[in-house]
This record gives C-alpha cells, structure tokens and sequence, in this order.
C-alpha cells in the first residue's frame, strides 16, 4: 500500500501538467537547460517547467548567472584560442630552477642536494658546475643528470662548506618565518587539493619525511641584488683541454660581466646565474621551482592529467613536470580572466584590452620568480640586464598569495602599462610564438576572418617585404601590419622590449659596409629592413606606428573594427544554434550586432537575445511537422 | 555478323541524332476555392545539435547521483569486478571533449567510436541503477523512481516507462511519437522472457534495458 501511495505520488507529481506544453516547448527548455545549467533537466525541474506560473523569462534570467552559463561561454573562446600549451614547449628556465642530485653522504647513505645548472661559483673546481667537485663526490654531471665517474662519501667538511640546510617553500607553510614549522601533511594539514608536490620531494631516500634538505652554498643566498662577477679568466684557447676534475672548461667572463664587474644586478634576472656569485634563490628559495631530478624538465608536482569539467572535477593525477605546472597555471589565467569578464558581464571588448587579470598562488610565485627568468642574456647588449616595463609588472601582485594557494583567484586591477587582455598573457604569447601566429589567430577569432590567397602561384623572388612579393602580398598585407603590433614583444617568450631600450629604428644596430649587423643586434634588429644609418626592429617593417603602439594597439585596432561586433556575435549566436550562420541569417546577425552594441558590448543581452529568437527555437527542426505556409 | 554490326551502328547514330521529342504542356487549372493552399516549406531546416560533451558527462553524473566525475566513476565500476566502466580517461576523446593542449577540436559529429562509447557508458549506467534503485527507499531513487511490479500490464508500463522518458528525454512519453510505448513495452517483455539467470533479476534485467535504449536514443544524445 505505501509502495503503491509513492507511486502514485512520483507520478502525481510528474504529471503534474496543468499547463499544456507542447512537444516544442519541452524541446526549447531541454535546450535551455543544456546551454545554461549545462545538463539536461531533472525530473523536479521539469515538473517546475510545468506548473502553470512558469515564467520563461525569469527562468531565462536567473540561468544567465550561473556557473553553467559561464562555462558554456567560456567554451566558446576557449575552443577557438585552444589557450593550453602543448608538450613541445618546455619551460624549465635554469635560473630559477632547482635541479636535485644524490650524492653519498657522509654516513655512506644518499643525500639529495639541491643545484642550479650554470650557477657560477668562487671556487674554479665547481665554477658553472655542481657545487660539490669530482674529488669530493667521486663523479661529474655530464648532462641532465648523467654522471661520470663512481660516487663515494663526501666528507662532512665538504658537505658543511658548499652546502647549506634550508627549509623550503615547497614544504612549509610559513617558509617566510624565521624558523618555520608547519610542515606539509604534519601541522600544514588545509592544504589545496591541487597543491601536491610528488612524493621523492616530500620523502629524503630513505623513505622518511624530509624536514629541511641540502642546497648548494650559492642557490640558497637570500639577498635580492647581487654584483656582477668577472673572474678575470682569459678565455682558454680553442682545443683547450679542461682543467683537471672538470668536463667543460671554466665559465669565461662575459663581455658585458668584464665592463660592468662590480655593479648591481638583479637576482631575479637570468643574468645572475651567470653572472654573478652572490645571487640565490631567495628566502626558503621562493623564487627557484623544485625539481627531482638532474633532467631538463624535472618532475616536480602531482596534477590532474585531465580536466574535461574545469580543475574542480580533475581526472587522474600524476607526477608533472615544472613545465607541466607552469602552463597549466598560465592557461587557468586565461580561463579565470575570460570568466570574469562572462560571469560581470563585463564589457566584451575587455577580453582584449583590458589591464586587469586575475592570479592565484602559484601564478602570482610565476610573476614573482620565473617569469622573470625570461630576460635577459640576448638583451644585455642594450643594457637590458633585467625586464625594465614587464607585461606583468610583479609589483602589483599581493604579498600573501603562497605558491600552494592554488584555489585562491586574486582580482588584479592593473598589470602594467603594456598589459592587454588575453594578448599579453604567458598562455597566449607561447601558444601563438611568432608574430604572425599572434596577428593570425585574432583576425580569425575576433574578426571573423581568414588568410586564404586567391592564387596559388608563388614566384620565386627576393623581395624580402612579404606585402610585396607575389603570391604573399594577398594575405601578407594584412597581416603584417598586424602582426606589427607584436614587435616589441620577443616571438616565444613575453619580454616586453621598451622603446628607450630598443628604438624601432636604431642607428647602433645599422649596417656595416660588409651589410651586416652587429652581432648582439641581428636577434631583435631586422637585416633585410636596415640600411647604413640604422636598423629596423625586427616585424616593424610593415607598420611602425603598430609596432610602437604594441600589443595595447592591436587590441584598440580590433575592437574598434566594425567586425569586431559583429563577429563576436557571429561567434556566440552559432555555438548556440549549433551550426554557422548563414546569409539566410543576416538579418538576425545585423539586429542582434545592433543590440549588442547599444548594450555596451556585453554578452548577457546578447545570449538572451539568442535564446529568445525564433531561429534559437526552431533549432533542431528536422521534423515535417514545422513545415510552414509559405 | 558484320553487317548485323554495321546496322547496329546506324540505327544508334541515327535514333542518337534524331531532335529530342517535344511534349506538349498540359492543360492547367486552377485548385477549387474549397481547396485548402498548399503547404510550402520554406522554414532552412536544422539538423540536432549533438550534446556538448560536457552536458553529457554533467547529466550522467547527475542521474548516477554523483557530486563529482570520479564519484560517477566509482560507482559505476562497481565493486563487483564486471568491468562496466574503466576510466574518464579513456572515454574523453571519444566522446568529443577537445584537447587543446594537442589541439585536437571538439567533436561536433558522432562518429562509431562515440557512438560506442555512449553505448559503454549506458549500459553501465543503467545497470548499475537498477541495482541501486531497487534496493533503496523510494525517496533515494534517481532513475528507477517508482515499484517494479511483476507481472506489469500495459498500462502499468506506460506509467513507470513515462518516468524514464522524462528523465532521459525531458518530455512525457505521451508526446512521444505513436508505438514508442508499445515498442519499448515489447522489448521489456521480450528481455525479461528470454532473460538468462544473472546477477539481475529477468524484471530488473527488462528494466534496465528500457533505460539503456532510452539513453542512447537519438533524442537524448541531440538537442
């Protein structure tokens, strides 16, 4: 009888269809549910859909806020921009990373100590090497963490005298503390769930909880500026061979290292590595990533292998590489920054224009250390010894976001004067690394249109301008000029080049009589655009007023493009409808561009207005009883 | 032979050169008054959109009643080591997630391997919630949320079926076009008549069976 009295209450209540809907109308909110709540309806919330004072518009409303909503929006860009950074790329600057390698302790057990490969170093055995010699280890590291030779104990005198004990930021909560003590997984129980160092960092070789490690004298320096160190070495002839108990000869002395010996620099630019003695990793080594390994991208964090359903929902987990960590980072900033433009229906033209970004722990470290790490050995020859005007300037980051606040997003207000939406994030630049790659993709994804040339001829020619030549010129001069806006950013890399440091045209960098460059000027300086009085900034041949206005202008130039509008549009109303828009949908296309124009470019209306058309609700029609009279 | 071949040839040539035959045009006339017009359809015609991958797994996890992905996943490997499900992993590709760290784009269309991977996953999802649902207070049903009775008439079908097609198809079963319920009343019976003796009951096994044609029906995949 209870059975039979809940049936019939389930059934009640499911049939509750006091409103009569149509076949239609159960279609249209399926669909609704599925684009807005990103599911199909429950039972309960058809039942509600039912009831005589459902009200399509409020429902409309209140799922135009939700985290389903801007999921599904963010979608849209996130598939055209594809902002994940593949495995080819690999970002392990050795500046700010800390590879580990086993020696034999003294007691004759393994010992892991911590090293950064190229750290100069006072004493000539170890100089640009690991910091403990052959004589006292027993081997050398050839490359990536192979040896030569056969390990033997190191005394305790060695040990004490190139190494120090240190406890890191990456197993202590309160590493900035004078003698920190709450320990990952001991007193440091609230930790991210996504802030999982892999086993062989938390655990010493023998297996028990590593408390404090071993770090190379150098690397654990604290100090923020260094001074620049010449050792006075002259350069070994060529066919030298290396002195005894070294593989490689002695780290030369830079030229720039021998005319500025002494001065400031740094400890944050890779030049310090290089280039001076006094330089570490900073206090609990917060500005170096950990690895386990000698390798050239060492494994340092367990993290999700997929995220299909965003970082919440992660499936799997395994021992990621510093790279790994990195740019999974550097894409969630995207994804974050998107949604909070989506989720404040903020104005959509910010996407690309807007200073403001949003940082959690480990991208705020990011910007803070290894970010920094990008500049500048190619750059010291016009006296770029460090990032002068960064995308990101780290100065604006909170002082209380830790490397392991992995769920804590922080509002920034303003990046720094060069910053420009998704354009001069880390994601971005490395996704798309040329200029041209970077002018390309935001003329396909924010106007709607693509590179395809009209003739398939391509002539042989030496002109070296691309708006020229035959057979380029039909995309190329387009193209170039927006590529142009990318000149002053390094292809792979975010090193913004200022224009005191580096003028668009150059007269250091002009052409010597045999028609070359300077050596230190080919790599940012253009020889097929330079003449004899000066150099060009290489990509500003096409355009310099582009190349001077920086990314900052490209992002002007698109949203102030008629297209712009439009193809956003275009963008979100076809990845509702499920299909590209056609011409038969140009008068939707021209009102609903209309209507988000006059609403300030935000996307809110513009989906309401999407799902409330009739094309919207007759999505899906394939069936003969929608035939019409004519 | 030869001159048989020769008067071949010349009567093709000749029948291929003759001028087309004209036919006339007929006669037109106007439809009577009474008559009603014509319908034209001149509504561009679209086809169903396929389920995002993400509305997918979100509804799954849903009707498996999981907070999360490796909750769904956990129950629907089960404990019982009949291999129903193995991971997320190996099913995100197939069904059209894109991968954009190897920008592999989202799958739009079905292909084979999706639509076999929608099959896996239904079946597991299905059988799993019978073996849940049946055994739980009728409060704690997600998918099976009425009595199993036995023997079932029609009737009593179409009321029970109409809940799973809510559930699956968002919409009532009496909407649904003529003879779904009668099909899906036979294949309940049929299942449960010929059912051969495993861990699931010939009633639980019918049941189960109704739900996995309504979660890979063409209806429940596009919207």
């Amino acid at each position: 009888m209870r059975r039979a009295l809940a049936l019939a209450f389930v059934l009640a209540a499911a049939n509750a269809a006091a409103a009569p809907r149509t076949l239609d109308d159960y279609r249209h909110f399926r669909a609704l549910s599925i684009d807005l709540i990103g599911r199909a309806p429950t039972r309960a919330e058809l039942a509600a859909f039912e009831r005589d004072d459902f009200d399509w518009d409020k429902w409309l409303d209140s799922h135009l806020t939700g985290p389903g909503y801007v999921d599904r929006l963010t979608r849209v860009w996130m598939d055209l921009l594809r902002l994940e950074v593949g495995p080819a790329v690999t970002f392990a600057p050795p500046s700010a990373t800390l590879r580990r390698q086993a020696i034999t302790g003294p007691d004759g057990k393994p010992l892991n100590v911590y090293y950064r490969q190229g750290q100069r170093r006072m004493r000539d055995a170890t100089d640009g090497e690991f910091c403990l010699s052959e004589s006292e280890v027993g081997f050398q590291i050839v490359q990536n963490g192979q040896l030569k030779g056969t390990p033997k104990p190191v005394s305790q005198t060695a040990l004490d005298a190139s190494t120090v004990v240190v406890r890191p930021w990456w197993l202590y909560r309160d590493y900035l503390s004078s003698r920190p003590t709450l320990r990952l997984k001991e007193q440091w129980t609230d930790v991210d769930p996504l802030y999982q160092p892999i086993d062989e960092l938390l655990n010493d070789p023998s297996g028990k909880p590593t408390e404090e490690i071993r770090v190379c004298r150098e690397e654990a320096q604290t100090s923020d500026q260094g001074t620049i160190h010449a050792s006075g070495r002259a350069r070994p002839a060529p066919g030298t061979p290396p002195p005894e108990g070294r593989l490689r000869p002695l780290p030369a002395d830079d030229g720039y290292a021998i005319k500025h010996a002494g001065e400031p620099i740094s400890c944050r630019s890779s030049l310090a590595l290089n280039m001076s003695v006094d330089c570490g990793c900073g206090l609990a080594l917060q500005y170096c990533m950990p690895g386990e390994s000698g390798g050239n991208d060492p494994r340092a964090f367990s993290l999700p292998t997929r995220t299909p359903l965003g970082l919440d929902q992660p499936i799997g987990s395994a021992p990621q590489t510093v790279s790994y960590w990195h740019k999974l980072w550097w894409s969630q900033e995207a994804i974050h920054f998107l949604g909070y433009i989506v989720g404040n229906d903020r104005d959509f033209r910010e996407a690309l224009t807007a200073r403001y970004s949003l940082v959690n722990g480990p991208l705020a470290h990011f910007y803070k250390s290894s970010s920094a790490a990008s500049c500048c050995s190619r750059e010291k020859g016009f006296n770029m010894v460090q990032e002068t005007e960064p995308l990101f300037d780290p100065a604006r980051l909170p002082n209380d976001l830790f490397p392991s606040d992995t769920r804590a997003w922080r509002f920034i207000p303003d990046r720094g004067p060069h910053a420009a939406g998704l354009l001069t994030m880390p994601v971005f630049l490395t996704k798309y690394a040329s200029r041209r790659a970077r002018g390309a993709v935001l003329y396909n994804a924010f106007l709607c249109k693509s590179f395809v040339s009209p003739t398939g001829e391509l002539p042989p020619s030496p002109e070296p301008n691309l708006m020229l030549r035959p057979g380029c010129a039909n995309c190329h001069s387009t193209l170039e000029p927006l590529a142009a806006y990318f000149a002053r950013v390094e292809e792979t890399e975010w090193v913004y080049l200022p224009s005191w440091q580096f003028p668009l045209k150059n007269p250091l960098c002009k052409k010597n009589q045999q028609g070359k460059l300077p050596g230190y000027c080919e790599p940012f300086y253009d020889p097929a655009f330079s003449d004899g009085a000066q150099g060009l900034l290489r990509g500003a041949y096409a355009s310099v007023d582009h190349a001077e206005a920086g990314p900052g202008g490209a992002a002007a130039a698109l949203v102030a493009d008629p297209q712009f509008a439009s193809c956003t549009v275009e963008r979100v109303a076809a990845s509702f409808l499920g299909r590209p828009l056609t011409t038969d949908d140009s008068a939707l296309l021209q009102s609903l561009t209309r209507g988000f124009v006059q609403d300030g470019y935000r996307l809110k209306p513009l989906v309401r207005a999407v799902l409330r058309s009739p094309q919207y609700r007759s999505s899906n029609n394939v069936r003969s009883s929608v035939w019409r009279a004519p | 032979m030869r001159r048989v071949l020769v008067l071949m040839c010349f009567s093709m040539c000749f029948s291929a050169c003759r001028p087309p035959a004209l036919i006339p045009p007929g006669a037109t006339s106007q439809l009577p008054p009474s008559h009603p017009p014509i319908l034209v359809d001149v509504a561009p015609k679209e086809a169903p959109r396929l389920l995002p991958a993400e509305a997918y797994v979100r509804t799954y996890m849903q009707l498996f009643g999981a907070q999360t992905l490796l909750e769904a996943q956990q129950k629907a490997k089960g404990k019982d080591g009949n291999q129903l499900f193995d991971n997320w992993g190996d099913y995100l590709t197939t069904l059209g997630f894109p991968d954009h760290r190897n920008d592999l784009p989202r799958a739009r269309e079905t292909n084979a391997l999706m639509i076999a991977t929608f099959e896996r996953l239904g079946i597991a999802l299905c059988d799993r919630a019978v073996e849940r649902d049946f055994h739980a207070p009728m409060a704690q049903r997600i998918i099976f949320a009425f009595d199993p009775i036995d023997p079932i008439d029609s009737s009593q079908f179409a009321e029970r079926f109409d809940v799973l097609h809510r559930t699956f198809l968002g919409y009532p079963s009496k909407l649904a076009p003529p003879g779904r319920i009668d099909r899906y009343y036979k294949l309940y019976k049929d299942t449960q008549t010929k059912h051969a003796k495993t861990r699931l009951s010939p009633t639980e096994a019918a049941w189960s069976a109704v739900c996995q044609g309504l979660i890979r029906h063409p209806e429940f995949l596009l919207y």
